[in-house]
């Protein structure tokens, strides 16, 4: 096929319908394999959406649809996080359930350690 | 050394070089010559795993913490707990030849009981908890933002989500200028280990040393969450071992339990109660919706008729939305623009507008991966795909 396409002084009739030939084979093979390719995507997005439209099913199907209507959560802060009341971001919640990232993260940790040999 | 350092994905010998990962890898963590083994720069990996579970020789891998789960659970002073992520209950059925999104929660909690947890909660529980938080953070932000007293101290707008670790990484390592403006809450796995080792230990008497707190995650980035090192507000590691939905699979055949004819058993109670909002945390826009949700009826003081919020939902990589809340406490409506980016290749352009000041959005969910955590790296790996 190189042969073909680096002939120097023109090419006869027959090299002609022969690189066309070829050029054929590879037009075919490559929307064959780009077809596969789309298939791949489609089969792959399928079964993305369908696990999806399960959590979707499941959300319909339950009692409570409301975080702040769960009342295990409810207790959680009257007995715990805000004594007495439902009240988030509290220092009790910000330091069991808040964090913080990149460079803050040595602060924190020497923050947690301080914490933690108060609460000792 | 932890994983931290190690890392939680690795290229195994079975590698042919054919460089398939390279394209799918959005840090451009993985290198090597065509038709020669790869390699992965651990500082560059974000270890969501998409490379894993979409390589075609099955060539690439993560750490396992099974041996220590089973360890725990053999170990009779030790009071075992474990937490499941939502996405893992519509994907288990798969490994054992049920159709993808089969919800198979109730012999997943049936199977976790047969092998040995002392109880068994849920991650949904933990992620109402994130939502109380991040709901309520966002709320304070937005009024900072409106001029209201008492709220200077709040963060920036546009307020991102913070529960996907993968996604953290990658912020830290790539956008250093963009961490205030992420959530300072805690993803729902993390939120759910200190509060087992101290709310759920006092009142189940157990000492929080005796605790020993399990995940099963849909996700192999939640390995690297659950060791980084300040994830111990408890005063103990929060989280002690993860194990992906595939390993839970494996444990569950090896311990020759009949899944499919397994009863719908329910989770303990006390933290193990859930939501239809934590249940769509799994899936791409469901931490968005979740939130709405919570943040519509706090703001306005309404109960909202109809839940579904069918704008956020769908495959599209980057979604956007606009919700009109009445604010009961300033007596008018505010337009709460949000936007949803599923798959991080996506997400540079959104931060790029954010850091120039010209953002209109006021929250922004970012999951790692395509679709959210139903196609994570610890999911089952759909070889007919190929």
């Amino acid at each position: 096929m190189v042969s073909i396409l680096a002939e120097k002084g023109g090419i006869t009739r027959r090299q002609f319908f022969k690189g066309a030939g070829v050029l054929a084979v590879v037009a075919v093979v490559a929307g064959v394999f780009a077809k596969i390719g789309i298939d791949m995507f489609k089969v792959s997005d399928d079964y993305i959406a369908k696990r999806a439209a399960g959590l979707y099913t499941l959300d319909e199907k339950m009692a409570i649809r409301k975080s702040h209507e769960n009342p295990e959560i409810i207790q959680l802060y009257k007995d715990f996080l805000s004594p007495g009341e439902v009240k988030p971001m509290t220092e009790k919640a910000h330091h069991l359930l808040h964090t913080r990232y990149g460079q803050d993260i040595p602060a924190l940790l020497e923050e947690l350690r301080h914490y933690q040999g108060e609460a000792a | 050394m932890n994983a931290v350092e190690v890392g939680i994905i690795r290229v195994t010998s079975s590698c042919k070089g054919c460089d398939h990962c390279t394209s799918i890898c959005a840090t451009g963590a993985i290198s090597g010559e065509m038709g020669e083994k790869h390699h992965i720069d651990l500082k560059k990996c974000i270890s969501c795993g998409q490379c894993l579970i979409n390589c075609p020789f099955s060539a690439i891998e993560d750490t396992s913490m099974v041996d220590t789960v089973k360890r725990a659970l053999a170990d009779p002073d030790l009071f075992v707990v474990v937490q499941e992520a939502p996405a893992v209950r519509v994907a288990l059925g798969e490994e054992f030849g049920l159709a993808p999104g089969t919800n198979v929660k109730g012999k997943m909690y049936a199977a976790l009981r047969r092998l040995g947890f002392d109880r068994v909660y849920d991650t949904e529980f933990a992620a109402d908890l994130t939502i109380m938080e991040e709901g309520t953070e966002l709320i304070h932000r937005v009024f900072k933002h409106l001029g209201v007293a008492g709220f200077e101290h709040a963060g920036p707008l546009p307020q991102f989500t913070s529960c996907c670790p993968a996604w953290i990484k990658y912020a830290e390592d790539k956008f250093p200028d963009l961490l205030p403006h992420i959530s300072s809450a805690k993803s729902p796995q993390q939120m759910f280990g200190p509060i087992a080792k101290t709310y759920a230990a006092q009142k189940l008497n157990v000492h929080p040393t005796k605790m020993f707190v399990v995940s099963v995650m849909p996700c192999t980035a939640k390995k690297y969450e659950c060791n980084r090192p300040e994830m111990m507000a408890s005063g103990y590691k929060d989280v002690d071992a993860v194990i992906t939905t595939r390993e839970l699979a494996a444990i569950i055949k090896e311990a020759g339990i009949d899944f499919v004819n397994l009863p719908d058993e329910t989770a303990d109670n006390l933290v193990g109660l859930s939501t239809g909002a934590a249940t769509i945390f799994g899936t791409t826009g469901g931490v968005m919706e979740a939130a709405l949700r919570t943040a519509y009826e706090l703001l306005s003081g309404q109960t909202l008729g109809k839940v579904e919020l069918h704008n956020v939902r769908g495959l599209k990589p980057v979604r956007e939305a606009t919700i009109d809340i009445p604010i009961k406490d300033l007596g008018r409506t505010l337009p709460v623009n949000v936007c949803v980016v599923t798959g991080i290749k996506h997400v540079d352009g959104v931060i790029e507008e954010v850091l120039a000041g010209r953002s209109p959005y006021h929250f922004i969910e970012v999951m790692n991966c395509p679709g959210g955590c139903v196609n994570g790296g610890g999911q089952p790996i759909r070889r007919d795909t190929y």
